[in-house]
């Protein structure tokens, strides 16, 4: 399951990252759009989905917590796989883009 | 649960391990083929023949790795409608699923008859004399609202709806949920009040735009888009995928003749076909019906019997259209010759072949009167050697005018006659996809180029030209309101998966971009 992951999710955030590299909003809104709002959306989830929203959270909450989905201290195979390959540049200019997004 | 077991006992597909395992977010049906149907199939199509996804079954899966598979179906594909399954699939469905799909050819069109029709015919307001006598909101003139379809994350459930907007205010008036993917707004060109939506399940809503409320609604069919509105308001025809059939209705939604569609080919095979666009024009009591693979064009007379005039080898892969000269003509796309087709109704014969560029989808189409001239714009979704054009044509002339290379491929233009570019959405899979171009009518030449943010599609102006409307859809979530001179960005609405755009002023000029004079 987590290798099988790996190879689609992985791809799309290299890629997307490595278009990113002006003011930190932006890169984070880019990875945003591209990466997670595909489950996530980005000022806010499908009330149908199963995904835990972001928009509009706490700065510090959201850099810990992919962080800590990078290093596996907090186990979920989907988001185990996507932070792997954040970058600490990355997961701040996320966190810094969706904290400061209105919520819907 | 126990009918769920009492099926499960006829599944060969599920073990009783894995329904034991599956904590399903869905309902806990061990059907796999309702599984298929309540998740997928408005999408791939119910007869896994393909709709506005890639068709999934036994040929198109053949070889393809279950692990890959199962990924995608968790994930998502990323800048696609398809949605990530996770948390709503468990993984137990997602193998039976994969399993029989790459098992399954493509079926058999399903029927879907006439007394299906009538037995899904639901009646919301009994009495629609109760209704009110004008809109029960602040606005100006009915031709301001804008619809659009919401598409939903899922492609159903409680984000799929039709959302109306004062497209002055850019306030959203009403919500109509459709349960399944609004797909087509279509208005009653008569009588200001009547709107009609279609899902992606062939489902049409009536809706009373004063109260904003739909009043009726009935199952056309399984899957497709087609669907028009006489001129008289009388009638609603529509046309599905699946099965290969159209029906026309009147105007409380009852069925009242069904047509099957099919045709020799312009390769003079005898096919059965989806439905194309259907249209209803100003200028006569008919519809015209594209047969897709038929390649052929049906003009069907509103009287008694409805009699049928069949316009054969009109084009390989016909799919939509748009109307010129008061309505008397109709310009229609044939994807696989590369050309659009004019075709004069009144005599009902082909006119031209008009030279487009790669894969020609005309979307709503777009015509503007420049120096005395009424010039069609035609978008292209292909992208042919590299080369991605907007056609321009002269409609009286019948001619080719220009190619104007826009940055990829297109689906649908908008234009005003108040508003100085016609706007185009740029479709191509990468961050392109989330810009429109817009072209000066004056240089022909792309002038700008906006980052809409989501998949930027189906732009649309307001009824007096002063905004633009584009859907970011996917994830971005909002439709984007731009001032059509200064191009700034003046508001933004919260919707789910936004995707086509309908303003009510269509039924005014009848093709974006000419004024309402045309049509006197
Ligand atoms: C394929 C779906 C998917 C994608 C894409 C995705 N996520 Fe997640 N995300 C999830 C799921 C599922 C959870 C809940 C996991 C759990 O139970 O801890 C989650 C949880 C989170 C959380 C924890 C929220 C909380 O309330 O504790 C954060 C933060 C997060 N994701 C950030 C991101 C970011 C940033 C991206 C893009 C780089 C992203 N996700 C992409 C599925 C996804
Ligand atoms: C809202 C529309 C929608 C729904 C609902 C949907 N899909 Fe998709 N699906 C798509 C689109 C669009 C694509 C093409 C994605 C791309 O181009 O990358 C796709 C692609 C796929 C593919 C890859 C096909 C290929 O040939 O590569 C599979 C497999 C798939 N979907 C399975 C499913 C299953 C199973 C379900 C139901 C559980 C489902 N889809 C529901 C829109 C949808």
């Amino acid at each position: 399951m987590k290798e099988l992951l790996t190879s689609t999710v992985i791809l799309v955030i290299l890629t997307a990252a490595s278009t990113a590299q002006a003011a930190s909003i932006y890169a984070g809104k880019s990875t945003a759009a591209a990466v997670c709002s595909q489950c996530h959306g980005i000022r806010g989830t499908s009330a149908d989905a199963p995904f835990p929203p972001l928009a509009g959270r706490d700065e510090e909450y959201l850099e810990m917590a992919l962080k800590q989905y990078r290093d596996k201290t907090r186990v979920s195979d989907i988001m185990n796989n996507i932070a792997g390959s954040l970058t600490d540049r990355d997961i701040n200019n996320i966190a810094s883009y969706y904290s400061r997004l209105k919520i819907r | 649960m126990k009918k769920a077991i009492i099926k499960l006992n006829r599944s060969i597909l599920l073990g009783v391990s894995s329904f034991i395992l599956s904590i399903s977010c869905v309902q806990a049906s061990s059907d796999i083929h309702k599984l298929y149907e309540d998740n997928c199939a408005s999408c791939h199509g119910s007869d896994h023949g393909g709709y506005l996804a890639p068709a999934l079954n036994s040929e198109t899966l053949k070889g393809r790795s279950p692990t890959a598979l199962r990924t995608l179906i968790m994930t998502g594909s990323f800048e696609t409608l398809m949605p990530p399954f996770f948390g709503r699939l468990g993984d137990k469905d997602i193998r039976s699923l994969v399993k029989h799909l790459q098992s399954t050819p493509k079926l058999d069109n399903p029927p879907w008859t006439i007394e299906d029709m009538k037995a899904s015919l639901k009646v919301y307001v009994k009495d629609e004399s109760k209704l009110p006598a004008k809109p029960t909101y602040q606005i100006d003139s009915m031709d301001d609202l804008i619809g659009v379809a919401a598409r939903g994350k899922y492609g159903r459930g409680s984000g799929s709806k039709a959302v109306f907007i004062n497209s002055k205010t850019h306030k959203i008036v009403g919500e109509i949920e459709t349960g399944t993917a609004a797909h087509i707004i279509d208005f009653d060109p008569a009588n200001e009040r009547w709107a009609y939506v279609k899902t992606d399940t062939a489902e049409i809503f009536k809706v009373d735009l004063y109260s904003m409320k739909a009043v009726r609604s009935i199952k056309t069919g399984y899957n497709g888009p087609g669907m028009g509105v006489s001129r008289d308001g009388k009638y609603v025809m529509a046309g599905s995928f699946v099965p290969h059939n159209a029906v026309i209705l009147n105007a409380n939604l009852e069925p009242l003749k069904v047509i099957e569609l099919e045709g020799v080919d312009p390769d003079g095979k005898m096919v059965s076909s989806d439905s194309g666009m259907i249209i209803g024009t100003p200028y006569a009591d008919i519809f015209a019906i594209a047969l897709e693979n038929a390649g052929q064009v049906w003009v069907v007379d509103l009287k008694e019997g409805f009699p049928i005039t069949k316009i054969k080898n009109v084009g390989r892969h016909l799919h939509d259209a748009f109307l010129t000269h008061k309505g008397q003509k109709l310009m229609i796309a044939s994807y696989d010759d590369s050309v659009v087709i004019a075709i004069d109704l009144k005599d009902r014969k082909i006119i031209k072949k008009l030279k487009a560029g790669c894969v020609p989808h005309v979307g709503g189409g777009a015509a503007v009167k420049i120096d005395g001239r009424t010039l069609g714009f035609g978008t292209n979704f292909g992208t042919c050697e590299n080369n991605t054009v907007v056609s321009v044509w002269d409609l009286d002339k019948m001619e080719l005018v220009k190619q104007i290379p826009v940055s990829g491929g297109t689906e649908s233009p908008a234009a005003h006659a108040n508003a100085p570019y016609v706007a185009v959405d740029i479709i191509t899979k990468d961050r392109r996809a989330r810009t429109i171009q817009l072209i000066d009518k004056k240089s022909f030449k792309v002038v700008k180029t906006l980052d809409v943010g989501g998949h930027a599609y189906f732009p649309e102006y307001s009824a007096d030209g002063k905004f633009l409307y584009v859907s970011a859809g996917y994830a971005g979530d909002e439709v984007v309101v731009y001032d059509s001179h200064s191009l700034k960005k003046v508001a933004s609405v919260q919707m789910e998966s936004p995707a086509g755009i309908f303003s009510r002023g269509r039924v005014k000029y009848m093709t974006r971009g000419l004024s309402p004079d045309e049509m006197e």
